[in-house]
C-alpha cells in the first residue's frame, strides 16, 4: 500500500508554549487511521496542524508524495485534503443547501446526490438553516459537506463527541461506508473502542507525543490501552 | 390644512431623496459592517475620497462624467484595499480558537478604522483646506425635472437608479454565487471557512473592494448632486448610514435602504411640522428606539448580536 499522508517529526506551538513535541504517523492509501487519547493531548492541534488552520514549527508533513506543511488552508483543500472539524464549524446562519455548495467549491454540486444518498436526511432539510438542525444533524452535515469535494483523505475530529448511543453507531457505519467509496480516514477518538473496531491502524497520543502505534487489531489486545482506554478487559 | 397640498408631497419628495442618498451610502456599509460583520468606521472617508477624486479629475481634465465616476469606483477600490490591509489584516495574525472568537479582537477594529479615518479627513483638510469646495456648474446633476404636482431634479433619478442596481446586484451577488456565500461564511464562521477551502483573506479584501467602491461611488454622487465636496462631507452621511443598518436589522441590505429612507422621510418632516433642528434628533432618536424595542432590528432574523 502506498502512503497517502506522512506526518514526520512534528512540531507545533501556540505562542511560547509548545502542544505537540514531535508526532510521526502515517496513513496508507485506502486505510482508516485512528489517532486515540484523552482530552487536552494534542489530537485536535494535530488535524489543524494538518489542514493548515496552525502552522508547524518544525518537521514535515507529506500528502500525495508533495509538502502541505505551512500552506494556506484553502490550498490544503484544494489538493484533496479536506476535515470534519471538531465543533462541527457548519455555517449555523445558512441553509443546508447553501453549506453544501461552500462544501462542493469550484467542484459544485456534481457531488450532491451521491452525498444525499449517503445522508438520506439532508435530503429533506435543504432549505432549513444549519443552525436548527439536531446535534447528529450537524455532525452529518458537516461530513457531508467534506465529502462534497470528494476528498482523497479526510479527517475526522471527535465525529461522535455528544452525540447519542444510536448516533453514534450510525456515524461509525458512515466512516465505513466511506471508505468503501474510496476515501482514506484519518479519525481522532475518544471513543476507543468503537474507534479500535472500523480502524485498520491506530496510534496512542499522550501530551503531545504519540506513545504507541499499531494495527488496530493489536491495540485492541494490549493491556496497556484495555487498562487506559478500554475501561478494563475487552471482549 | 390640507395634507395633499403640494408643499407637503414635495417635502415629501424631498425627503426621499434624501433617503436615497442615505441609502446609496448604508449599501456599501451595510456589506462591509453587517454582512462581512466587521466593525468598520472608515466608510465615511471612503465616500469623502471618491468625491474628492471625482473634483480633482474635473478640475484638471474636465472629462465626461462617466469618467469622473470611473474614477471614483478606482480611487473606492484601492482605498478600500488599502483600508483592509491597514486597519483590519494585522487583527487577523491569530488563528487560535481563543482569538477567532474573541469579540475583543473583532471589535478593536472599531478604533483603528476610527483611527485611519481621522488621519485620512485631516490629511484631505492639509491639501484641500477644510472649506466646501463647488463642483463646476456643468457637472451638476440638478436640472429640475417636474412630475405632476412635484418638482425633482435629474439627480433623484440617478441617485435612484444607482442605488436600485446596487441593491439588486448586492442580493444576487450574496445569495446567488459563490463569492456572495463565501463572504457570509466568512461572516457566519471564519475557522469553518477555511475548512470548506475558503481563501478567507482574499474574501474579505474582495468585499472590502467592493464595498468601498460603492462608498466612493455614493460619495461623488451626492457630490455633484448638492454640488459642495468638503472633507467632513462624509461624516453625517456615515452615522445615517450605521443607524439605517441598525434599524435594518445589521446584515440585511434591503432593510438597511428601506430605513435609510424612513430615516430621509422623518427627517423632511420634521423639518417641515417642527423645525430643522429637530432633523438630527430623528435620526439619533430612532436608533434608541430600535436599540430598546427591536433589538433584532425591523428587518433583522433573529442572530446573537446587535
Amino acid at each position: 500500500m502506498t502512503t497517502l499522508l506522512s506526518v514526520d517529526d512534528l512540531h507545533v506551538a501556540m505562542g511560547p508554549q509548545e502542544i505537540l513535541h514531535g508526532v510521526s504517523l502515517t496513513v496508507p492509501e485506502g486505510a482508516i487511521v485512528a489517532v486515540l487519547g484523552s482530552n487536552g493531548v494534542g489530537k485536535t492541534t494535530l488535524m489543524r496542524a494538518i489542514s493548515g488552520v496552525y502552522r508547524a514549527r518544525r518537521g514535515s508533513i507529506t500528502f500525495k508524495g508533495e509538502s502541505i506543511a505551512n500552506l494556506p488552508a484553502h490550498r490544503i483543500v484544494q489538493a484533496g485534503l479536506l476535515q470534519a472539524p471538531e465543533g462541527r464549524q457548519i455555517f449555523s446562519n445558512m441553509s443546508v443547501r447553501e453549506n453544501l455548495v461552500l462544501g462542493g467549491g469550484e467542484h459544485g454540486l456534481g457531488e450532491l446526490d451521491r452525498v444525499l444518498a449517503m445522508f438520506p436526511v439532508l435530503g429533506e432539510r435543504l432549505k432549513q438553516n444549519a443552525g436548527s438542525l439536531s446535534g447528529g444533524e450537524q455532525q452529518m452535515l458537516c461530513i457531508a459537506r467534506a465529502l462534497m469535494r470528494k476528498p482523497t483523505l479526510l479527517l475526522m475530529d471527535e465525529p461522535s463527541l455528544g452525540l447519542a448511543p444510536k448516533i453514534v453507531a450510525l456515524i461509525f457505519d458512515l466512516v465505513r461506508r466511506i471508505r468503501t467509496e474510496g476515501v482514506s480516514i484519518l479519525l481522532v477518538e475518544q471513543n476507543a473502542r468503537a474507534a479500535l473496531r472500523v480502524a485498520d491502524h491506530a496510534a496512542v497520543m499522550e501530551d503531545g507525543r504519540i506513545v504507541l502505534a499499531g494495527p488496530a487489531d493489536q491495540l485492541r489486545d494490549d493491556p496497556r490501552i484495555a487498562e487506559a482506554y478500554l475501561g478494563g478487559h475487552v471482549h | 390644512m390640507d395634507l395633499f397640498d403640494p408643499y407637503y408631497l414635495q417635502q415629501l419628495a424631498i425627503g426621499l431623496s434624501l433617503g436615497m442618498t442615505y441609502a446609496l451610502m448604508a449599501i456599501g456599509f451595510t456589506l462591509i459592517f453587517g454582512v462581512l460583520n466587521v466593525v468598520n468606521f472608515a466608510h465615511g472617508e471612503i465616500y469623502t475620497l471618491g468625491a474628492f477624486a471625482g473634483l480633482v479629475l474635473i478640475t484638471a481634465a474636465a472629462p465626461p462624467i462617466a469618467a469622473v465616476v470611473f474614477a471614483a469606483l478606482a480611487i473606492g477600490a484601492f482605498a478600500g484595499f488599502s483600508l483592509e490591509r491597514l486597519a483590519f489584516k494585522p487583527f487577523r495574525r491569530f488563528t487560535d480558537e481563543a482569538s477567532l472568537k474573541s469579540r475583543a479582537m473583532r471589535e478593536s477594529t472599531l478604533l483603528s478604522s476610527l483611527a485611519v479615518s481621522i488621519v485620512v479627513r485631516e490629511a484631505l483638510e492639509i491639501v484641500f483646506g477644510s472649506q466646501m469646495r463647488s463642483v463646476p456648474f456643468e457637472y451638476l446633476i440638478n436640472t429640475p425635472v417636474r412630475v405632476g404636482p412635484v418638482i425633482l431634479v435629474t439627480g433623484d433619478f440617478i441617485i435612484l437608479g444607482v442605488a436600485a442596481a446596487m441593491l439588486i446586484g448586492l442580493q444576487y451577488l450574496l445569495t446567488r454565487t459563490r463569492i456572495g456565500l463565501s463572504i457570509r461564511a466568512v461572516s457566519n464562521n471564519p475557522l469553518g471557512a477555511k475548512y470548506v477551502g475558503i481563501d478567507t483573506d482574499r474574501t474579505i479584501i474582495m468585499t472590502f473592494v467592493v464595498g468601498s467602491m460603492m462608498g466612493a461611488a455614493a460619495g461623488i454622487l451626492v457630490g455633484l448632486y448638492y454640488g459642495a465636496i468638503f472633507p467632513a462631507m462624509g461624516f453625517v452621511p456615515g452615522i445615517k448610514a450605521f443607524v439605517a443598518m441598525v434599524m435594518g436589522g445589521l446584515s440585511s441590505i434591503p432593510g438597511a435602504v428601506i430605513c435609510a429612507l424612513i430615516l430621509g422621510i422623518s427627517e423632511s418632516m420634521a423639518t417641515t411640522f417642527v423645525s430643522s433642528g429637530w432633523s438630527d434628533m430623528v435620526a439619533y432618536g430612532f436608533l434608541i428606539l430600535t436599540l430598546i424595542f427591536f433589538p433584532n432590528g425591523l428587518f433583522g432574523a433573529g442572530r446573537e448580536r446587535v
